[in-house]
């Protein structure tokens, strides 16, 4: 099987890198961990890379708006590589950080192909703190979302201080016409959150965790999916595992929601 | 000339900032405003053209979709309107990334001098708010003038063009460099100079300085290089490298112990070497997963074969007392570089706080520098930015709540590192200088910031402290360093590193020149924030975010390569030499040169009386207590006691899970918000092995006796780590003691030969604990001096000692993670057990508390007795038979049977008349006693027998059985009406009561 080359970016702050080259590998990719750097000075290209990945942490430290900084030196650099990259039918993800990497870029919700244009934001919790919690997903099964494909409901960890998904309303209902919402925040039982706090921890409009562009391969969410890469990251394993005892279940645990993503998108990549 | 960019939300956008401020106005003044915007302002001290101000307003600092912003004072709706900026020299870490974007943007670089500053401008709507309230919300919310400076507005006071001017706080010394020599003719002229420099020299120290610079032949060889007298450098370096701080005098005392009940006296020659060195060498010497102990930043022990993890503890207690968010920030990013500086270099993969601080709700008379609630508000948002920026979870943490901590608090920082046992061949755990070997500085630049930090935190806080050494740690810039070194690391490119903490470069260089013997310092090569310090200055700066290294010139090219790559600065400048001298030139003038040995030549050793008194003698006693009627509100009550009840809040604020290896998070149970017995990680992602921490603080117990209090407080701790499933014969120990002064004075500390006995009591209890149980102390430190004064309602000031505090971290391994056990009960109709005798043990308890008293009758140890129950409860949990396991701790069964219910949202029927007690006793005292020793497991009715088999020969009972979702929790003791019946609802209400609003 041809392997699938995943860049993960590391340097300036951001810190999920380790765990998200894990993650991949676990789905079956051959991950790199590349340091912002190196793509700005051209030692690296992404040419050889089929999976790109904007990772979670604090570049820049979050100053000036998190994720400002991080794609405004890529923007300068290496904006015109980053746009080639992803006419080739290549893969973006972004998650947390990475996510508001992206819509800072441009490359989300990149309506109309237009991979510049700034027009929303991930914005500070209506909380008014950064927070650690679980939440529960759904995933729009209508949606081009190479990522959650085939995906229903699920729970991956938050934790952010600027996660609040903000746009006017106008564009708000062209992400719903072009079923860009691939992922809201639910409750426990999988019905609308409506904004309810804290199974929506931001205050996202429409309960917004994650949009994807128009072709479905740009994707960015707040939750952390490569946080779930083991049964053992989930807050009720050892009631799940003790359930399951009394059952007589023992079936080694199937692969979690975090990785069914991440080969989501592998599967993607061997496929085409 | 000077732009000033404002920037603030789009109106109708929530400010969530605003709101915060809004909230914190009521809670904290009773003050309620009608709206609070805040506006970002960007000062650019640049010549920057027009088209350039335009390309940055747009590409960097104004988010098109939520911000709006412009180059004149926006025009926001207020009635007061308050601006808040830093004091000049103050770490600007947004101001610097400002900068970095900038260059990066416009492809410039910005000339010397030129700067960009960040500040904030508060528009506040409230028509009736006074002069005197703006004033306040400035003075005691929005700022600290320690660091910050403030202007306010009044809405006629306003002028819409000007707005707030162009304030740039730039740091102008206009002073030229000058080494100046010290005369040091007699003792009492030294003092002197001690005392006008701030550098708190110890009286005693002064005649062996003296000695050593009218030695004829060192000043015969100080002649060759132009020196006399000594300089202000070289007694800088000896007063720190001699602080209470980096030599720990305390500690290594000479103490006469005297029991003033018997007459008994003994003499204790340095604390440490024997209750802490002597029995961690004799453990290492029985335990081969012992690494490295004693020596380096931090402790080193074997995760498994490829992987050694390291662990420190460290405190930074004084500067977080007089700004809170900077002092606690700068705590923990500092303590994350002790792992980092430790071997070769270990990769940061855990860290947790402990707060001990004054009632939230203080009403009193006393007038502490910062009201205990914004202190704790200022820490936790401090360690906050400090763990989530730097990508380290942050997975445990305690709060306490005692009026003596009002005098100085406490702010506990604790890390952990991982690092592959051998680096290219070569053991990780070693390192050393040789000659040859360049000295780097990498990381952060030097100011002004922290000089005679070390001092300071040396001394009783007061008015006069000098507020100098507050600083902002900057985890961003840390962070990029962080990941350099280890790329450096694994790429062989490092000899020696360690960090710059305490004393600077001169703790730094002092010490890692000892294994060379030797080291010639350029001081002008260090780069600094702004020119104009003194030599000295540059020498023992605090400047954080710094590590000083030994690399082969042979490797500089290399490893200043991927110092650019990663976008750290890295200077050599200087070389390690085995000359037996530190030997300091700038610009080629030798400004010290000094024997390095003189340390370890005889200065004399700190001595202490230290007279103990039976608690009974001092006057102590059990309250005389009837059983009380109303069992229910009593728990309720006890339930909201500040100490007992939910903190969720201040977890949920930490990031727990990154680096994706939680497994046993900081919070458990159906609703996950029930604080867990210890957190579990597995720092190897491929591996499912797993490292097991936890922390015990029960200073409480030191109002009766310090001994009782540290033997209780390790007990806890290794039931804390079993309760989940830790390895028992792996656990290590990291002792933080926090000590009020134990210097005897008859006027300013009359207490002060108790509070030395109570300290060799507790350093004696922690040695036999350690023995008992078989625990090495990897790690350690000791911060004393934890007192303050106090201003009162007359202007009198009171001296305020913090109880003596041991906090004691504990760490070990779990073989399997899959085996690891959490304390909420996993089904109705499980078995609910007590390990362990209850016995009538209230003295320091917070049942007692809640009414006033302290007591008597304070918990006692048995270890012999708990460690074969200890071994049969793991032995049980590593068959899998055990489905919750919870110790019992503060608050006593009551307490933690509630806690327990609420985890497993299940009811309990617990029958009393079962439960293990050692003599008879009240129920109120059975449901509150503090025992050590205990246990409440719950078990499935099919491994009952099991378990019981499993337990034969142990003091353990089974006291009732889980019932409905949800249901009561009921507490009887034999036939007859229960004592309480309560449901988990009203638990948790009365648990979340105190801090359940707040996020």
């Amino acid at each position: 099987m041809s392997n699938v080359n995943v860049l993960i970016q590391t340097g300036y702050g951001l810190n999920c890198d380790l765990e998200t080259a894990h993650a991949f590998e676990l789905a079956g990719a051959s991950p790199t961990r590349i340091h912002i750097n190196s793509l700005v000075d051209g030692s690296v290209r992404l040419e050889s890379y089929q999976i790109l990945v904007f990772g979670g942490g604090f570049s820049w430290g979050d100053d000036h708006g998190a994720g400002v900084i991080h794609a405004v030196r890529l923007g300068t650099h290496i904006g015109e590589q980053l746009l080639e990259f992803i006419d080739k039918g290549n893969l973006v993800i972004g998650i947390c950080n990475g996510f508001q990497t992206l819509v800072n870029l441009g490359l989300l919700p990149g309506l109309d192909g237009d991979y510049r244009q700034r027009s929303v934001a991930l914005t500070f919790n209506d909380c008014g703190n950064f927070r650690d919690q679980w939440v529960s997903l759904k995933a729009a099964p209508d949606s081009p979302c190479v990522f959650t494909k085939g995906m229903d409901g699920f729970e991956l960890p938050v934790r952010h201080g600027e996660g609040k998904f903000h746009a006017d309303p106008a564009i708000i209902s062209r992400l719903e016409e072009n079923h860009q919402i691939a992922l809201r925040y639910c409750l426990p039982d999988g019905t609308e959150a409506n904004g309810w706090f804290p199974h929506n921890p931001n205050g996202s409009v429409r309960d917004i965790a994650g949009i994807c562009d128009p072709t479905g391969r740009i994707f960015g969410l707040m939750p952390h999916p490569e946080a779930y890469h083991h049964f053992t990251n989930h807050p009720d394993w050892t009631r799940i595992q003790e359930t399951n005892r009394r059952n007589g279940v023992t079936a080694a645990p199937s692969v979690t929601p975090g990785i069914r993503i991440l080969e989501n998108a592998v599967n993607f990549i061997r496929s085409r | 000339m000077p732009h000033r960019l404002e920037i603030t939300l789009k109106p109708g956008l929530f400010d969530a900032e605003g709101q915060g401020i809004r909230n914190k106005t009521l809670n904290y003044f009773g003050i309620s405003l009608d709206a609070v915007r805040t506006i970002q302002v960007i000062t650019i001290d640049a010549a920057l053209t027009p088209d350039q101000l335009i390309k940055i307003q747009t590409g960097i600092f104004s988010n098109p979709v939520t911000q709006v912003s412009a180059f004149t004072p926006l025009a926001l709706d207020f009635d007061w309107t308050i601006w808040v900026g830093f004091r000049p020299g103050v770490k600007d870490n947004a101001g610097s990334t400002a900068v970095e974007a900038v260059e990066d943007v416009l492809g410039i670089r910005l000339n010397p001098g030129e700067a960009i500053y960040t500040s904030k401008r508060y528009c506040i709507q409230a028509r009736d708010l006074t002069d005197i309230q703006a004033d306040t919300l400035a003075g005691e919310l929005l700022a600290n003038d320690i660091i910050q400076q403030w202007r306010i507005y009044s809405k006629s006071s306003w002028n819409p063009a000007v707005g707030i001017g162009m304030m740039i706080p730039k740091v102008q010394l206009n002073h030229s460099p000058a080494v100046a020599a010290i005369p040091v003719d007699s003792d009492r002229n030294l003092e002197a100079v001690s005392l006008s420099r701030n550098l708190a020299l110890n009286p005693n120290d002064i005649p062996i300085i003296r000695q050593y610079f009218f030695n004829p032949s060192v000043r015969r060889d100080r002649a060759k290089w132009g020196l006399t007298d000594p300089t202000d450098i070289e007694l800088e370096y000896l007063s720190q490298a001699r602080s209470d701080h980096c030599n720990h005098n305390t500690f290594r005392g000479l103490f006469r112990y005297r029991n003033l009940d018997t007459g008994d006296s003994v003499t204790v020659n340095n604390l440490f070497k024997t209750c802490i060195e002597a029995p961690t060498l004799a453990l290492k010497a029985q335990k081969p997963w012992v690494i490295s102990v004693l020596w380096d930043n931090a402790g080193a022990a074997r995760f498994d074969d490829d992987h050694y993890y390291v662990i420190t503890g460290e405190t930074h207690n004084s500067p977080s007392n007089m700004e809170a968010y900077g002092g606690a920030i700068t705590g923990i990013v500092g303590v994350y570089r002790d792992p980092l500086g430790t071997g070769k270099g270990a990769r940061l993969i855990m860290g947790s706080y402990g707060f001990c601080v004054g009632p939230r709700d203080y009403s009193g008379n006393l007038k502490p520098r910062l009201h205990p609630r914004r202190l704790l508000d200022g820490i936790i948002e401090g360690v906050r930015d400090g763990g989530n920026k730097s990508g380290i979870p942050t997975t445990f943490g305690q709060t306490l709540f005692h009026p003596g901590y009002m005098g100085k608090c406490l702010v506990f920082v604790t890390a952990l590192g991982i690092m592959p046992a051998k680096i290219d061949g070569h053991p990780a755990e070693d390192k050393k200088t040789s000659a040859g070997d360049l000295v780097i500085m990498c990381g952060g630049r030097v100011g002004k910031d922290g000089i005679h930090g070390v001092t300071a935190s040396s001394e009783v806080f007061s008015q006069h402290t000098p507020a100098g050494h507050v600083q902002i740690g900057d985890p961003y810039t840390q962070k990029k360093m962080h990941d350099f070194l280890l790329e450096a690391r694994d790429s062989g490119l490092i000899q020696f590193i360690t960090d710059n903490g305490g004393g600077g470069l001169s703790s730094s260089i002092g010490e890692s020149a000892l294994s060379s013997n030797g080291c010639a310092i350029q001081l002008e090569k260090v780069p600094l924030k702004y020119e104009g310090l003194d030599q000295w200055e540059i020498w023992i700066s605090e400047s954080q975010e710094r590590m000083t290294l030994a690399i082969k010139p042979k490797h500089l090219d290399a490893f200043m390569s991927l110092s650019r790559k990663h976008a750290v600065e890295s200077t050599v400048i200087g070389e390690y030499t085995d000359s037996g001298k530190l030997h300091i030139t700038y610009e080629g003038t030798t400004c010290a040169w000094i024997d390095l040995d003189l340390l370890s030549s005889g200065f004399p050793q700190w001595e202490f009386d230290a007279d103990w008194q039976s608690p009974e003698t001092r006057g102590l006693f059990e309250p005389v207590l009837k059983a009380p009627g109303d069992y229910r509100r009593l728990l309720l009550d006890m339930l909201s006691r500040p100490n007992l009840c939910s903190k969720e809040w201040i977890t949920r604020q930490y990031d727990h899970e990154v680096q994706g290896s939680s497994v046993v998070k900081p919070l458990v149970g159906k609703d996950r918000d029930v604080a867990s017995d210890a957190s579990v990680i597995r720092p190897v992602l491929a591996s499912e092995r797993g490292i097991v921490f936890t922390q015990a603080l029960l200073p409480l117990y030191s109002q009766i006796d310090a001994h009782a209090m540290t033997t209780c407080t390790i007990d806890e701790a290794v039931r804390r780590l079993i309760s989940v499933g830790a390895d028992m014969d792996q656990i290590g120990g990291v002792d933080n003691f926090c000590w009020p002064s134990i210097q005897y004075h008859p006027v300013n500390n009359p207490d002060g030969r108790l509070k030395a006995a109570q300290l060799v009591r507790s350093c004696l209890a922690l040695k036999e604990m350690c023995l008992a149980y078989g625990i090495p102390l990897l790690s350690g430190k000791d911060s004393m001096y934890v007192d303050g004064h106090l201003a009162g309602k007359y202007g009198e000031t009171h001296k305020v000692s913090a109880l003596e505090t041991l906090q004691f971290s504990a760490s070990s391994i779990i073989s399997d993670i899959t085996r690891c056990v959490t304390l909420d009960p996993k089904a109705t109709g499980d078995r609910v057990y007590v390990l362990g005798l209850t016995r009538n043990e209230l003295g320091g308890s917070e049942y007692y508390d809640h009414f006033g008293y302290v007591g008597l009758n304070v918990p006692q140890v048995f270890s012999n007795r708990f460690i074969p129950m200890y071994r049969a409860l793991s032995k049980a949990i590593e068959s899998r038979m055990v489905a919750s396991c919870h110790g019992i701790y503060s608050g006593g069964l009551g307490i933690h049977l509630a806690l327990v219910a609420m985890a497993g949202n299940l009811g309990m029927a617990i029958d009393l008349s079962h439960l293990p007690l050692e003599e008879p006793m009240r129920d109120d005292q059975a449901l509150f006693s503090e025992s050590a020793g205990r246990f409440i497991v719950t078990v499935s009715a099919d491994n009952e027998q099991a378990f019981e088999a499993q337990m034969t020969g142990q003091s353990f009972a089974c006291i009732g059985k889980t019932t409905d979702e949800a249901g009561d929790l009921e507490i009887r003791k034999g036939s007859g009406n229960p004592l309480l019946s309560v449901s988990i609802t009203e638990l948790k209400t009365a648990w979340k009561k105190p801090f359940g609003a707040l996020i």
